[in-house]
């Protein structure tokens, strides 16, 4: 931790008197996960359980001219069967509400889509009914590029009422462009004058990148489970990391009040984003078909329904274009950058947005222009992708960072610092840089990689290293709540709204409570995930758990702590300020001998000795001012950003084409870390998931079609794909947050983002190729190397 | 249809009725309650449903429950002895390495780790990443997972 940072934080914070915060303790859910004894969505059974499957269409884009049911209905055995007609009338989503549960308006959009619910004794069962039903399409037009689907006349409108549908974005009928009717959402970042920059500029380089749809993998399918309570509550069961929203969306949809809508999550097996809005197109279904039977009904996706049907990364083309001074100043930075969102854009809406940040507060950038497209497909829908956007776009910027000093013959590395922002800085968006510790995480990899050594050959092998930087923002605005408990013994009970998918959220809120009651974990009890026992969370999105919960769960124990020492202020006849908590005992400052423990302030029915419960209920939401619609200029439009880098040595096949990362080093600064173990594992899976994402991850799409919905065809990265331990070191860099719990930030997206270009920098210093469209799978360098007369 | 199967899990005899096309798997989480054992793609390439079968690391979600009738499971509820409350050298390690994210993997991890170490104690990492590859995990990167798995060679050998 450099010094200066860590005298802010000892002033802030008095780190160096904690005790749980910042210690590696074990994760408190390792036991019961390791012992197989945790429990997900389908863990639970239920007496009269019905199991449901979906009928999906086989046409990119058609309307339903019938839909008949009458041959399954009469299957023994089948209990319920729900058609597009008994969906109600009400579109779903986390930001632009255009998801309809099954298509009531009889258009279908992709292939894949479901068009027919049914619940069944069995699961054969189910599976029979759908062979008995019979669907009559006409065919329409399909539009399936992005680019194809965005111009003037589409062959297609993909949702002609889009102009009607309801976003939480005050100004969405300025994003929408009424000439090019299948785009979503348009948004628009000025800052300065990038023609007068490209005027002024010594050099100028301008290249189009994409990156593909790919999907999370979550090692959970979706899955989800509903019944309706004796009382008429709607109950659901299910694997998603964002049920805040969840719940008022089903409320609506239902016609019931949020208060008779129960959403559970237990244990998530995984999310990376893809779960955030399940509700728009999984859970109603089990509702429908539960309300329809009367029974409980279990709602699981296959692998290959996963990718099929749930939601891909949003598929991105960014056309940048740089002007840039001799001497090796950013003049002047313009991004064309669409997004292809396939039939739906809930969430993408906002990835629209979120991917622009990524660009705007990391170099200084005096004339910046970015014109951002969200467009609608015939293709799957999409949702958030860890990163959100980021990752996509900065595949684009730190290669032509490094084409740029490449031409201007200076250090890549070199070229980075000149033009990295500092504290205290204004961004490009409007708002101060703070917490920023990019320069100091590019020391960390570029020294642990050996920088500046040349490639090396072996045999058919070429040897490089390539470095790249990158951050991702979290949103400002969204709540948290917590309510924290405190019993007679002084054990702690901590509930909060947000999901336990893996991050390790359930542990960094025990260790906050642990330390600011003076006591160890051992101590406190962490419940999550019921939405009738816990307060509302907007979700583990945006890697906002830490920070956003945390301050939550650390105001609610603030406030125990003040009426804790306003009792015994009262019974040991001293101000409240001189008292504190350690080990269950109230300590007076200055007075050992009159230490009591903390029972003493109870009563014989354990309630504290001024009546009622020691219960305090909180909600913490960050500061939001929104942008401007013309120039996307706010001063706190992001709660704060997580910086970092990643270099990579990797070996190329000059023959075959194959990349093998050889070493990886990822250095990120979390602020400070409240688990610093468990923050080093955020940094070594953004290493496997980097590098699959990098080298060979893609879902191949042809006509609308899937062609690889499995582990067998869609290659995910396993033990022998990424470097050994040795060959492998996070590094975590402080950089504390004034507004973070313990200076705090989030770190699960950032990790993600600089892997491929790091990897994509290496390939260009080891052979001078460069692929611009992920994956840089083995044929795509191979005919790399073919046209540069290389093989 | 149901047939009377008898499977020896954990050491336990178990009764089930069923029929003779369900795969290990659903009879483990279905019939047995053994829910330890995950489902995450029923094609093989995952190892989540990973258990032993007279040692050696199965896939259950590929295996018939009627093909493994005489033969000794043991699923990850029995590592450590049920209900002890103790857990096996492996589970410890897991644990002690932050070798555990999500989790779900985790199970199906641990099995496999257990059949390398039974047959080889004393595995190279180069060989406990070539005896796990069947067993994908998206959280970890795999780091602190062989990590667990080198330090429990130590430990259990």
């Amino acid at each position: 931790m450099p010094e200066s940072d860590l005298e802010l934080l000892k002033e802030q914070e008095n780190v160096e008197t904690l005790s749980v915060v910042g210690k590696s303790v074990p994760r408190i859910d390792g036991p019961e996960k390791v012992r197989g004894e945790a429990r997900y969505c389908s863990d639970f059974g239920m007496p009269g359980m019905l199991h449901a499957k979906l009928l999906r269409s086989c046409y990119a884009h058609a309307r339903i001219k019938r839909i008949d049911v009458s041959r399954a209905e009469r299957l023994p055995g089948v209990r319920a069967i729900v058609t597009p007609d008994d969906v109600p009338d009400m579109r779903l989503g986390m930001h632009l509400r255009d998801h309809q549960v099954l298509p009531r308006d009889k258009i279908v959009r992709c292939i894949g889509q479901a068009v027919v619910a049914v619940a069944a004794d069995t699961l054969i069962i189910a599976e029979d009914a759908l062979e008995k039903i019979r669907v009559d399409y006409e065919e329409l037009p399909a539009v399936f590029d992005p680019e194809e689907a965005m111009k003037k006349d589409p062959v297609t409108i993909i949702h002609p009422e889009l102009p009607t549908f309801i976003c939480g974005d005050p100004h969405f009928k300025k994003r929408l462009e009424p000439e090019m009717p299948n785009v979503c959402y348009h948004v628009k970042m000025r800052s300065g004058d990038t023609e007068k920059a490209f005027a002024q500029a010594d050099l100028v380089i301008e290249n189009r990148y994409s990156t593909p749809r790919i999907h999370h993998c979550q090692m959970e399918t979706h899955r989800t489970f509903a019944w309706i309570a004796d009382d008429g509550t709607i109950c659901i069961r299910t694997s998603s990391q964002s049920k805040g929203p969840a719940v008022r969306q089903l409320a609506d949809l239902f016609g019931v009040s949020p208060g008779k809508v129960r959403i559970i999550c237990p244990y998530v097996g995984g999310g990376f984003g893809g779960k955030v809005g399940s509700f728009t197109f999984l859970e109603p279904l089990a509702v429908l078909l539960a309300k329809k039977s009367g029974k409980p009904v279990s709602l699981v996706l296959t692998r290959e329904e996963q990718f099929i049907d749930t939601p891909h990364r949003v598929g991105v083309i960014t056309y940048v274009k740089d002007a840039v001074a001799k001497d090796g100043t950013l003049l002047g930075r313009q991004l064309k950058i669409i997004l292809d969102c396939g039939i739906t854009a809930s969430m993408a809406t906002l990835i629209v947005r979120a991917c622009t940040y990524g660009t705007t507060s990391i170099y200084r950038i005096p004339n910046l222009k970015i014109d951002s497209y969200g467009v609608y497909t015939n293709l799957p829908r999409t949702d958030a992708y860890r990163g959100f956007g980021v990752p996509e776009v900065t595949w684009a910027i730190e290669q032509q960072m490094d084409m740029l000093a490449d031409k201007l013959n200076i250090d890549p590395v070199e070229f980075r610092r000149k033009n990295l922002l500092e504290e205290g800085e204004m961004d490009a968006s409007g708002q101060r840089v703070h917490s920023i510790g990019v320069s100091e995480c590019l020391d960390k990899v570029t020294r642990w990689i050996g920088w500046g050594s040349r490639p090396v050959r072996d045999g058919s092998w070429v040897k490089a290293k390539g470095v790249a930087i990158g951050n991702k923002f979290t949103v400002a605005g969204w709540s948290s709540g917590a309510i924290v408990k405190v019993y007679s013994d002084g054990f702690i009970e901590v509930r909060h709204g947000t999901e336990e998918m893996g991050q390790g959220v359930n542990t960094v809120m025990a260790q906050i409570a642990a330390e600011e009651f003076g006591t160890s974990v051992d101590n406190v009890r962490v419940i999550h995930g019921d939405s009738a026992y816990c307060p509302y969370d907007f979700g583990a999105v945006s890697s906002r758990c830490t920070y956003h919960v945390g301050n939550a769960v650390r105001q609610a124990c603030h406030e125990i702590k003040r009426q804790i020492f306003q009792m015994a202020s009262k019974r040991l006849g001293v101000e409240p300020d001189h008292v504190r908590l350690k080990d269950k005992q109230i300590l007076v400052t200055g007075w050992p001998d009159r230490t009591i423990p903390l029972s003493d302030l109870f009563n014989r029915e354990g309630l504290p000795i001024t009546g009622g419960e020691l219960v305090a209920t909180t909600s913490f939401t960050g500061t939001y001012v929104p942008e401007d619609p013309e120039t996307g200029q706010s001063p706190r439009s992001k709660a704060y950003y997580a910086y970092g880098a990643h270099a990579v040595e990797i070996a190329v096949n000059v023959e075959t084409g194959e990349i093998k990362v050889l070493r990886i080093a990822g250095a990120f600064d979390l602020g400070y870390p409240i688990n610093p173990k468990m923050a080093e594992a955020q940094i070594e899976g953004g290493f496997g998931q980097g590098i699959g994402n990098s080298v060979f991850e893609e879902i191949v799409i042809e006509d609308g079609v899937v062609l690889n919905p499995n582990f067998g065809d869609y290659k995910i990265p396993k033990m022998t794909s990424v470097p050994s331990n040795t060959d492998s070191q996070p590094f975590l860099v402080s950089a504390p947050h004034q507004e973070g719990p313990f200076g705090a930030k989030g770190l699960g997206e950032a990790v993600l983002v600089p892997v491929a270009p790091a990897i994509g920098n290496a390939l260009y210093r080891g052979l001078g190729i460069r692929v611009m469209d992920l994956p840089m799978t083995r044929m795509k360098v191979f005919q790399a190397l073919r046209e540069k007369g290389m093989v | 249809m149901k047939k009377l199967l008898k499977l020896n899990v954990n050491g336990r005899v178990h009764p089930a009725y069923v029929e003779p096309w369900r795969t290990l798997l659903e009879v483990l989480r279905d019939e047995l309650a053994l829910t330890g054992t995950k489902m995450g793609c029923e094609s093989g390439h995952c190892g989540a449903c990973t258990v032993l079968i007279d040692g050696k690391a199965v896939k259950s979600c590929l295996i018939l429950a009627y093909q493994v009738r005489g033969k000794k499971i043991l699923t990850i509820e029995g590592l450590a002895g049920s209900g002890t409350g103790s857990l096996h050298p492996l589970q410890q390690s897991f644990l002690d390495h932050f070798a555990i994210q999500c989790g779900f993997c985790t199970p199906g991890m641990v099995m496999s780790a257990t059949a390398l170490l039974d047959e080889n104690p004393e595995p190279s990492e180069d060989e406990i990443r070539k005896a796990l590859t069947g067993n994908i995990c998206r959280c970890t990167g795999y780091t602190k997972v062989v990590e667990a798995i080198m330090a429990a060679r130590r430990k259990i050998s």
